[in-house]
């Protein structure tokens, strides 16, 4: 083993025993236990996924466009759902569904909590590992059988599912309804799969964060990247169990002949379908329950990310670090009781979508006070624009944007006009998608230095982040303007559509596509930067190159396998003391005590 | 601040990898039962980990209540019936498996190698016949008529055993794995704490079960 040097910004540490490094290639990439190798298979997972979202993005954007235009392959890879290369209505519907389930599923549950959760949480907290390494290996590989089986459903018969990432039945689960039998199945099984991976993960993430930190890190000398991923672990464990049962009532209305979702007297294409006293709306709560908190799940590691890097590159300590803390927790309370607002047409009693909506103007106020402390964070500040910096302002931007229009959508009278438009379609993408895609692209370029031992192209950082930032502006600002004609969402063409085509709708359709495109050459942009980087990008030996203040960075670069070598620093101060009066530097590390910060002669 | 370093050969010895305790502690010897002070502090976080699942597990089966809930309330297809007698009988097993698993962990308190794997062994021939009773169970329905899609009452019944069945069929592994590995020569850390966490566990398969057979009796 070899021995790994205490960094001399450490006072105190506490000794631990040290487990042997894995040598075989088997043990040591593939199903290792390291919590910082499965971190980084689950973010090579979701950047798989993310391409694969994006195709289908594009395919949708494309259909939506020129509906008649033969398609390059694709009439070679889809020869039922593109005939020589042009998309039936059919196969937009599934391109879709797919594009939403890979991207709220693999990509923005994975990336932020899978993927720097488990890299980074460990290592901020000072803990050799994950409370459970073996559960947490469990939960990757569970994590990508759940993927196999997803991109099972495209291979299958009659195709990938139409339903909607949602999965709404009748649709989802009368197979006469969508012609579809396998596809279906197989995309039920791998959300109950998905299920279960992250209800592991979370158990994992919640003991390690109680039970695993260093001495002297108190809860609230914890960084927000530390509270958003345990909170985020709680809404998990509370959510993902409901979404597994409500997919296991699914699939056995599919297959086995009950009656949970399915009503009855329902007629399917002049035939009588053989089901009775099922509900819909039951699913839709079930369903909801979950995907509620789910887009917390997507978001909350954004916001601890965005204010940690606020923080550190304004040189100023997070204003309102309590507020912040208190904040995420009220969010995450709060998720767990408007489930409602996504049911406001569903027939709900008016005196439920009132409560409902109360309870979602509410969750206003914690989103305010974290815009306000984001602004207030970098207010007269030293601020050092590097990309990590630009994207998380470009985070906090993005997560205001998408938020006004929440408070539209909380509105049951408003809703009933934007329910299923495409105003609907640019809240959720700017405050859900886009702005934790955001947070990711940030989080990879402040950290990608300690976890590669290289720089990533800051140049090239900027180029991405400006080409981007434009491009989903100009992707989904001109939706909310389509939403408001009401321009319906899941039509895969509008040529016949009077009203729409005589209010410009398609002109605006046009522009969407080339911002698409344009979005979508940036990452490629982004993925070109990222391999290089990885291969010949700059060297980094420093282990504090952005002189930051948490753990991660009084440890070598790349860490050692153990994190800390067997000797966890003790923690002095909370995680965002930055210019401190009287202090010899303009930041102050978590393991760095009073005399080293402010010298010898200081006092307590 | 000098850079303190240690030499490589004050390093205690690594013994598991993963999991293992986080303080100074030589590698566990035989007749060491699960004494040390960092054993507690394993304890007190494999038990964590069980309460937080149990958590979840919680949810998975509050969500089956509530769809019950609602589903009872629409229907009109809802054909009540009475649970198979056999499911008294089972419970009654469920309960004495506890008793045997509290049992077996005082007997690991005790240091009684044998015994543990004596009352093991037990456990798990109770928690198979309760299984094997659930299994009767739908065999009597069956015989009635009653199948899965007979009727929501029916499919929420077959459900809910199946559920808490298949939970139950991971307490039974968890044994199993227990019992291979105090048989096995290898020392092993973290056993007491394992022990501990499956007791926990298998207690509160014991409860949900009772609140599940409460809902299938009473919520017809």
């Amino acid at each position: 083993m070899t021995e790994v040097q205490v960094s001399p910004e450490v006072a105190g540490y506490t000794e631990v025993h040290r487990h042997p490094e894995p040598k075989s290639f088997i043990w040591k990439y593939i199903f290792s236990i390291d919590h910082k190798v499965i971190g980084i298979q689950y973010l090579l997972l979701a950047m798989v996924a993310v391409f694969v979202g994006m195709g289908l993005s594009l395919l949708v954007r494309l259909r939506l466009v020129w509906p008649a235009e033969p398609i390059p392959l694709l009439g070679w890879l889809f020869p039922v759902g593109a005939p020589d290369g042009v998309m039936t209505p059919e196969f937009y519907l599934a391109m879709l569904t797919m594009h939403g389930t890979v991207m709220v599923f693999m990509v923005l549950t994975t990336a932020p909590q899978g993927g720097f959760g488990n890299y980074f949480l460990p290592i901020q907290i000072g803990a050799a590992d994950m409370a459970f390494p073996r559960l947490n290996m469990l939960s990757f590989w569970t994590t990508f059988v759940s993927f196999v089986l997803l991109m099972a459903a495209f291979l299958v018969e009659g195709g990938a599912p139409m339903s909607g990432w949602t999965g709404y039945p009748p649709l989802s689960a009368v197979p006469e309804a969508t012609v579809q039998g396998l596809g279906q199945d197989l995309w039920v099984a791998s959300i109950a799969v998905f299920c279960i991976a992250s209800l592991l993960a979370a158990l994992n993430f919640i003991v390690t964060t109680l039970d695993l930190r260093a001495k002297g890190l108190t809860m609230m000398r914890m960084p927000l990247t530390c509270w958003t991923w345990f909170v985020t672990a709680i809404l998990g464990l509370l959510a993902f169990g409901v979404l597994l049962a409500a997919g296991v009532l699914l699939l056995m209305d599919r297959n086995v002949g009950t009656s949970f979702f399915v009503p009855g007297g329902l007629v399917v294409s002049d035939k009588q379908i053989d089901h009775s006293g099922g509900s819909p709306i039951l699913w839709q709560h079930l369903f909801w329950f979950f995907g509620h908190p789910e887009v917390y799940i997507a978001i909350l590691p954004g916001m601890g990310v965005t204010s940690h890097i606020l923080s550190t590159f304004a040189r100023k300590t997070v204003f309102g670090y309590k507020a912040m803390v208190y904040a995420v927790g009220a969010i995450g309370i709060l998720g767990f009781v408007v489930w409602g607002h996504h049911m406001f047409v569903s027939g709900m009693s008016p005196y439920s979508a009132f409560v409902f909506s109360i309870l979602t103007m509410c969750i206003g106020v914690p989103s305010a006070i974290k815009t306000f402390n984001w602004i207030g964070t970098m207010w007269g500040g030293k601020i050092r624009f590097t990309s990590p910096m630009l994207y998380s302002i470009g985070f906090v931007s993005l997560f205001v944007s998408g938020g006004i229009s929440g408070i539209f959508l909380g509105q049951p009278t408003i809703d009933l006009f934007f329910h299923d438009t495409y105003f609907v379609v640019a809240h959720f993408h700017l405050i859900m998608g886009v702005a934790a895609i955001f947070a990711m692209f940030a989080g990879l370029t402040f950290w990608f230095p300690k976890m590669f031992g290289r720089w990533m192209d800051e140049r090239l950082s900027k180029i991405h982040f400006w080409m981007t930032f434009v491009g989903v502006y100009a992707i989904f600002g001109p939706m909310h303007y389509l939403g408001l004609l009401p321009h319906p969402r899941r039509y895969a063409e509008i040529t016949s559509v009077d009203y729409l085509m005589a209010t410009g709708a398609e002109g605006l359709h046009t522009f969407i596509t080339w911002a698409a495109i344009l979005t979508i050459t940036a990452q490629f942009l982004f993925l070109f930067n990222f391999v290089r980087s990885l291969i010949r990008g700059a060297p980094c030996k420093e282990d504090n190159p952005w002189e930051a203040t948490t753990l991660e960075w009084a440890i070598p670069t790349p860490p050692p396998h153990d994190n800390f070598g067997g000797k966890v620093p003790h923690v002095h101060r909370g995680a965002y003391d930055f210019s401190l009066k009287g202090a010899k530097r303009d930041f102050a590390m978590q393991c760095n005590d009073d005399k080293a910060v402010f010298g010898e002669a200081s006092g307590d | 601040m000098t850079p303190a370093t240690l030499a490589a050969n004050n390093q205690p010895p690594a013994t598991e990898a993963g999991g293992g305790d986080f303080l100074t502690e030589p590698p566990v010897t035989e007749g060491d039962w699960g004494k040390r002070p960092s054993d507690d502090r394993v304890v007190q976080r494999y038990l964590l980990g069980t309460w937080v699942g149990i958590g979840g597990i919680l949810m998975f089966f509050a969500a089956l209540t509530s769809a019950m809930i609602v589903r009872h309330g629409l229907a009109s297809d809802w054909e009540p019936f009475a649970v198979p007698p056999v499911l008294y009988v089972s419970t009654l097993v469920l309960m004495l498996s506890s008793a045997t698993v509290a049992k077996a962990r005082s007997e690991l308190l005790s240091g009684s190698l044998a015994g543990l794997r004596r009352w093991i062994n037990f456990s798990a021939c109770l928690g198979l016949a309760f299984l094997a009773g659930q299994i009767l169970g739908w065999q009597q329905l069956a015989g009635r008529g009653i199948y899965v899609a007979s009727n929501p009452a029916s499919s929420f019944y077959y459900l809910l055993t199946a559920g808490h069945g298949l939970h139950l069929l991971g307490g039974i592994a968890a044994l199993g794995y227990i019992w291979a590995r105090v048989r096995g020569i290898r020392p092993w850390p973290t056993r007491r704490a394992a022990i501990e966490a499956m007791a926990l566990y298998w207690h509160f398969m014991d409860v949900l079960w009772i609140y599940i057979l409460g809902l299938l009796v009473f919520w017809r």
